[in-house]
């Protein structure tokens, strides 16, 4: 046998990937396949005679494998609710582009959540139903030339996001809540309200593994998220701006 | 011969399971051919929640054989009326419908889509006891199991039945299904498994089906 089915042998069949994805029980069955594989491995190098220098090389390799990459994923639906007559800039930040979220659960191995890209595209569609117009900008401030086009700037924000598996929570979902923060400001950078809300999602533990649970929960909390922005918030938004005067009651004469 | 012996086996190691289904009608129902019907799992942010799992099995059993209903699958339609029918904002009565169907363009698409009846399913399937011990081993010269195991599951669910026109509740129907799965551990573990969530989907889906063909 060469080295390298047997290495891929044991990947396959030890499926540190597949252990990963067993939950309670399978911390102890991991830990235990875990010493006798890593023993047998040594043994084997042993045999046949393998520089000492490759072992710690490839324990780490294999051991810290243990990783869940969460991928957030899902329908991306519209909003059925009556726009805002007004002419919005949408500023996303960049931590808010690309918001990822990293977390080591001792006992049941790191999740990656990269939740950001799924998160940036549902509030492009949610904040383009919210509003007349909607006009992406780069920053909170705006130029002298967007004021003269733009009536007010909303500016998304995750505050906060929090998941808990199964053997954590003593349910039998995968639950995850973002808290957002949204914030509206008038074209002067004069603060007209900021609204903060908790977006919840669950899935069932035993219908995804672990790592696609969680990204099915997330999905579900960003949509909670924007149930609330169009249900809660968005007529919020909408008395704040007419209080202010900007409301354009007739339509968005150019 | 492995296909008998497979159904064989599904016969003999099925565990027993009792179930009832129970129906209260208020008004006279039916549907048209191009009318649809939609299956709602109700969700809530507690413990308890219909799973889609089962949802799903009441869209298969509806959606086959003779008298199949034209269903509108759940998640198209809860994208279609974002966000009116997410946990935080979906109906809990049939006449919340009237104030639901002043929102914009709601009423519209679901005339578009030609919806008669929305259907929500609430109930779970639920451990309510086990017992027993069984051990297994596994060395280097074998392994085996031995002892006993059992746990009784008792499935409660119930089909609330909306009439979209009328905007009043159709009728209601519950099915309520328990069964005890053992697993006998004889060095090979040998499972006797009864499957009452199954048996409350198919009589529910099968009473449901009753219920919107079958008149008054």
């Amino acid at each position: 046998m060469s080295v390298k089915s047997s290495l891929r042998g044991y990947f396959e069949m030890g499926g540190l990937t597949l252990e990963c994805r067993l939950f309670g029980l399978a911390s102890l069955i991991r830990v235990a396949i875990l010493k006798v594989w890593s023993e047998s491995f040594v043994i084997w190098v042993k045999h046949k005679g393998l520089s000492k220098m490759l072992l710690p090389f490839l324990m780490a390799l294999t051991q810290s494998s243990c990783t869940n990459m969460v991928l957030v994923e899902g329908s991306l639906p519209t909003p059925l609710v009556e726009k805002i007559p007004a002419r919005l800039g949408v500023y996303y930040s960049e931590e808010f582009k690309s918001y990822q979220y990293k977390e080591n659960l001792p006992q049941f191995g790191a999740y990656e959540i990269d939740l950001g890209n799924q998160n940036l595209k549902f509030f492009r569609n949610l904040s383009g139903a919210l509003f007349a117009e909607v006009l992406e900008i780069d920053s909170p401030e705006l130029t002298s030339e967007q004021r003269s086009v733009l009536d007010a700037v909303f500016i998304p924000r995750i505050v906060e996001y929090g998941f808990l598996v199964p053997a954590m929570s003593t349910l039998s979902f995968h639950e995850v809540s973002i808290k957002y923060e949204i914030q509206l400001k008038d074209r002067y950078g004069k603060n007209l309200g900021r609204w903060s809300f908790v977006g919840y999602g669950k899935a069932e533990a035993s219908r995804f593994g672990s790592g696609e649970a969680v990204g099915e929960a997330t999905m579900l909390a960003i949509r909670d998220g924007g149930a609330r922005i169009a249900t809660e918030v968005a007529p919020a938004m909408a008395t704040a701006l007419k209080e202010a005067g900007i409301w354009q009651e007739k339509g968005l004469a150019k | 011969m492995t296909i008998r012996c497979a159904i064989f086996l599904c016969l003999v190691l099925s565990g027993c399971v009792s179930s009832r289904i129970e129906q209260s009608r208020d008004i006279v129902t039916g549907i048209e051919s191009d009318e649809a019907m939609v299956i709602l799992g109700r969700a809530s942010y507690n413990e308890r929640e219909t799973k889609a799992s089962f949802t799903e099995c009441i869209e298969a059993e509806l959606s086959g054989g003779s008298g199949a209903i034209r269903l509108i699958p759940q998640d198209k339609f809860k994208d279609d009326l974002y966000p009116w029918f997410e946990p935080r904002t979906a109906p809990t009565s049939a006449s919340e419908l009237g104030r639901l169907f002043t929102e914009p363009g709601v009423r519209a698409r679901i005339d578009e889509a030609k919806i008669r009846y929305l259907a929500w399913i609430d109930g779970d399937t639920l451990t309510t006891n086990k017992g027993g011990s069984m051990s297994c081993t596994l060395t280097t010269f074998g392994g085996g199991c031995f002892g006993m195991s059992y746990w009784e599951q008792d499935a409660s669910y119930q089909a609330s039945i909306w009439d979209v026109n009328e905007l009043t509740t159709a009728g209601k129907i519950s099915a309520d299904a328990s069964g005890t799965s053992y697993i006998a551990g004889l060095v090979i573990p040998i499972p006797i498994i009864a499957r009452p969530g199954n048996a409350a989907c198919k009589g529910l889906a099968n009473q449901l089906r009753d219920f919107i063909l079958g008149g008054s």
